[in-house]
């Protein structure tokens, strides 16, 4: 699995949509699953996933695909 | 109990037992959430249901995917209560609480001492000796009144999370010698706890210290969750924290496995004996046969704590007995396993096979294997067997042995500890059987001698884990506590009878149980119970027809019987008609036979040696009764 496709699996699972539902245009306002904890189980599992770790203030922002992946693209991940 | 009418095919299951053993062999977020997005997939696996309330000083919802999760890898289909956090007393006291109104079989009281006696952690070096245990003892008094006050209304059982010791002491190493000293008081805050739960019916304490000592103190919380989000537990360990939590809760409602069935080559030792020869194979001091050996000794300490072992290999039948008999570096003997299978035939056929001889369920079974090919064959075959597949590594097998969580008991009877030689003395038996002509033969060959015990206390402890164990023969399948089982004892109108059986092989311990309720002109058979492994043998008959006897002695005119149908115990609904017991109607979901004592057969077969012990009253010096 390539880490787009890792991305959007952990995306898919946590949020429950499917996994092409999970574009650059996508934002937690269009997501009824995408809430504050669900947003800490998703930095999690990007942690877990691509051996990171993000710092603590993104656990409350960043809730977008496109503010993730550049996160991730900070944090050394190719995405 | 009647839980699932429609019973899932064998395809669905297998499937749902593949998921979750993938589950929990790699736990990341991701498999976690993908898991609880299948759950309604894999509910096929709940046999028994059970409502569990959940009252925590902290959030505790975001645990309950994994909690269900582990719970349906254990059997358990939950029903989840979860209280308001931080409101432990108020959901205990209140009769109109939500906890109240959910009704639950079990609660769980998961209290960190971090929240509710702050101090003991976060400011331990302001505080006096007499202050650090002030704190503990109020808090533990209010708990106490708290769980007294749930408890006159609730017969659920309670479990109580014990506190965890902090990763560094405030301070440092000088705390081993101080007063106070913080280890030291939780400690004692512990010790208390549990002499508190030991007051309390069907009250535990949960060692949570164990728990987070075991994935290390240091990484237990996440500390930007713990800051940020106030999540105090790191989200990686929802499914250990959830694990350890069912653990405690699967016991009580006789979902422990029983049996392990285990590979030879490449398991038991390095190498295929067939080809290397006995003298061949890998096993000894150095690697990698030291860690064949440690993984020899982690299962000879379940064998010894009530688990039974068996062999399924692959073999030219003979050589894996050569090894267990004649292999200087052999730590588990022949003595040790209750059968073998050396043949050629499919595993699962073979474990089909073992489950008919042992006369045990295939959910009571484990089977261990370093083959994925015959792991994955078991498991489409077999789902309602746990199938673990051992590490490539061997120096990771004996770990693999010590976090099997489906051993679960809250206690240990000399029966387990034996329960090597009574599978042993099975198998003497078994040949004496077919060397006798006819069966009053065989049964006098076997010397049997019957020992019934009469509201014996000593056997508190075996009779609750027969109810709890007893799957089978078990006419009315209701789990019992030792509390429960003190209160049919104590109780003038119930009586309880337990039943102990040797022969000319050995000592088998208490193998029966019932408990009947004494009515005026009728005595009721509520419970009544005996292990698999010795029916057969005429016992089951005769102790029901002496119980018959001892309420026509104390005049009564009819012994009316209870059963309670379950998937498991079918095999045995003929039983009381066989007797001669008629149906007499149901009761709720009760099953009613009667017996009219001046009818019936009484007769105790001349081969049985029976003797009824003095109840322990009649030996009390101060002769209450």
């Amino acid at each position: 699995m390539d880490n787009l496709d890792k991305f959007r699996s952990v995306l898919s699972a946590i949020l429950g949509i499917p996994p092409d539902r999970v574009t650059d245009d996508l934002s937690a306002e269009m997501v009824d699953t995408w809430d504050s904890l669900n947003h800490i189980n998703i930095i999690g599992a990007l942690e877990q996933e691509f051996g990171i770790s993000l710092p603590a203030d993104h656990l409350g922002n960043c809730m977008s695909v496109a503010r993730l992946k550049g996160l991730l693209t900070q944090h050394g991940v190719a995405i | 109990m009647s839980h699932s009418d429609t019973i899932p095919d064998a395809a669905t299951l297998s499937r749902a037992a593949t998921a979750l053993a993938e589950l929990h062999a790699n736990p990341t977020l991701l498999n976690l959430a993908q898991a609880t997005r299948r759950l309604s997939e894999l509910t096929c696996l709940g046999r028994v249901p059970v409502r569990v309330g959940v009252v925590a000083s902290f959030t505790f919802e975001p645990l309950v995917p994994a909690l269900r999760l582990q719970g349906l890898r254990h059997g358990l289909a939950l029903d989840v209560y979860c209280g308001p956090f931080g409101q432990i007393e108020q959901e205990l006291l209140n009769p109109d609480s939500g906890l109240a109104a959910a009704r639950p079989d079990v609660v769980l009281v998961a209290a960190r001492l971090q929240d509710v006696c702050p101090p003991l952690h976060d400011a331990f070096n302001g505080l006096s000796a007499e202050e650090a245990s002030a704190i503990t003892d109020a808090w533990l008094a209010r708990l106490r009144a708290a769980v007294e006050a749930f408890r006159a209304r609730s017969q659920a059982h309670l479990l109580i999370q014990g506190f965890e010791q902090p990763g560094w002491r405030a301070l440092g190493l000088a705390d081993a010698a101080a007063s106070p000293s913080q280890a030291a008081t939780i400690e004692q805050a512990n010790a208390a706890l549990r002499a508190m739960a030991a007051t309390l019916p069907n009250t535990r304490v949960m060692d949570y210290d164990a728990l987070v000592s075991f994935h290390g103190r240091g990484r237990w919380a996440d500390p930007k969750t713990l800051f940020f989000a106030r999540i105090p537990i790191a989200p990686a360990h929802y499914w250990p924290l959830a694990g350890f939590y069912i653990r405690h809760i699967y016991p009580l409602y006789g979902l422990a496995r029983k049996v392990i069935a285990v590979d030879a080559d490449n398991t038991l030792w390095g190498g295929v004996v067939g080809d290397v020869g006995l003298h061949g194979i890998t096993l000894g001091h150095d690697y990698p046969g030291n860690a064949f050996v440690a993984f020899q000794r982690r299962l000879l300490d379940l064998h010894r704590r009530g688990v039974v072992l068996c062999i399924l290999s692959k073999n030219q039948p003979g050589t894996v007995e050569e090894v267990l008999a004649q292999h200087p570096e052999m730590v588990l003997r022949p003595e040790h396993f209750a059968a073998l299978r050396v043949n050629w035939r499919p595993k699962p056929e073979n474990l089909r096979d073992l489950a008919a001889t042992l006369n045990l369920g295939l959910d009571s079974f484990v089977f261990i294997d370093d083959s994925p090919v015959e792991c994955e064959l078991m498991r489409a075959a077999l789902p309602q067997v746990l199938t673990v597949l051992l590490p490539q590594e061997p120096a990771l097998s004996p770990g693999m042995i010590e976090s099997l969580d489906c051993f679960e008991q809250y206690t240990i009877s000399e029966e387990d500890r034996a329960r090597g030689q009574l599978y042993r003395a099975e198998a003497g038996r078994r040949e004496l059987q077919t060397a006798a002509v006819d069966m009053p033969s065989f049964y006098r060959q076997l010397e049997m001698k019957v020992r019934i015990f009469v509201d014996h206390r000593p056997h508190l402890g075996r009779g609750a884990q027969m109810t709890q164990r007893t799957n089978q023969f078990n006419m009315h399948t209701l789990r019992c506590s030792e509390d429960d089982m003190r209160s049919f004892m104590e109780d003038p109108r119930h009586r309880v009878f337990t039943l102990a059986l040797a022969d000319r092989f050995g000592d088998n311990g208490v193998v029966g149980l019932a408990v009947v309720r004494l009515d005026p002109r009728e005595w009721r058979l509520r419970l009544f119970l005996m292990s698999c492994r010795v029916l057969g043998r005429t016992v089951e008959q005769a102790f029901v027809a002496w119980i018959a006897g001892q309420a026509l002695a104390a005049g009564a005119a009819r012994l009316t019987a209870e059963f309670v149908p379950t998937t498991k115990n079918q095999p045995f609904a003929g039983f009381y008609p066989d007797r001669g017991l008629t149906p007499a109607g149901t009761e709720g979901g009760v099953q009613l036979y009667s017996w009219d004592l001046s009818q019936a057969d009484l007769t105790i077969p001349d081969w049985l040696d029976l003797t009824v012990m003095s109840s322990p009253e009649a030996q009390d010096p101060d002769g209450q009764s």
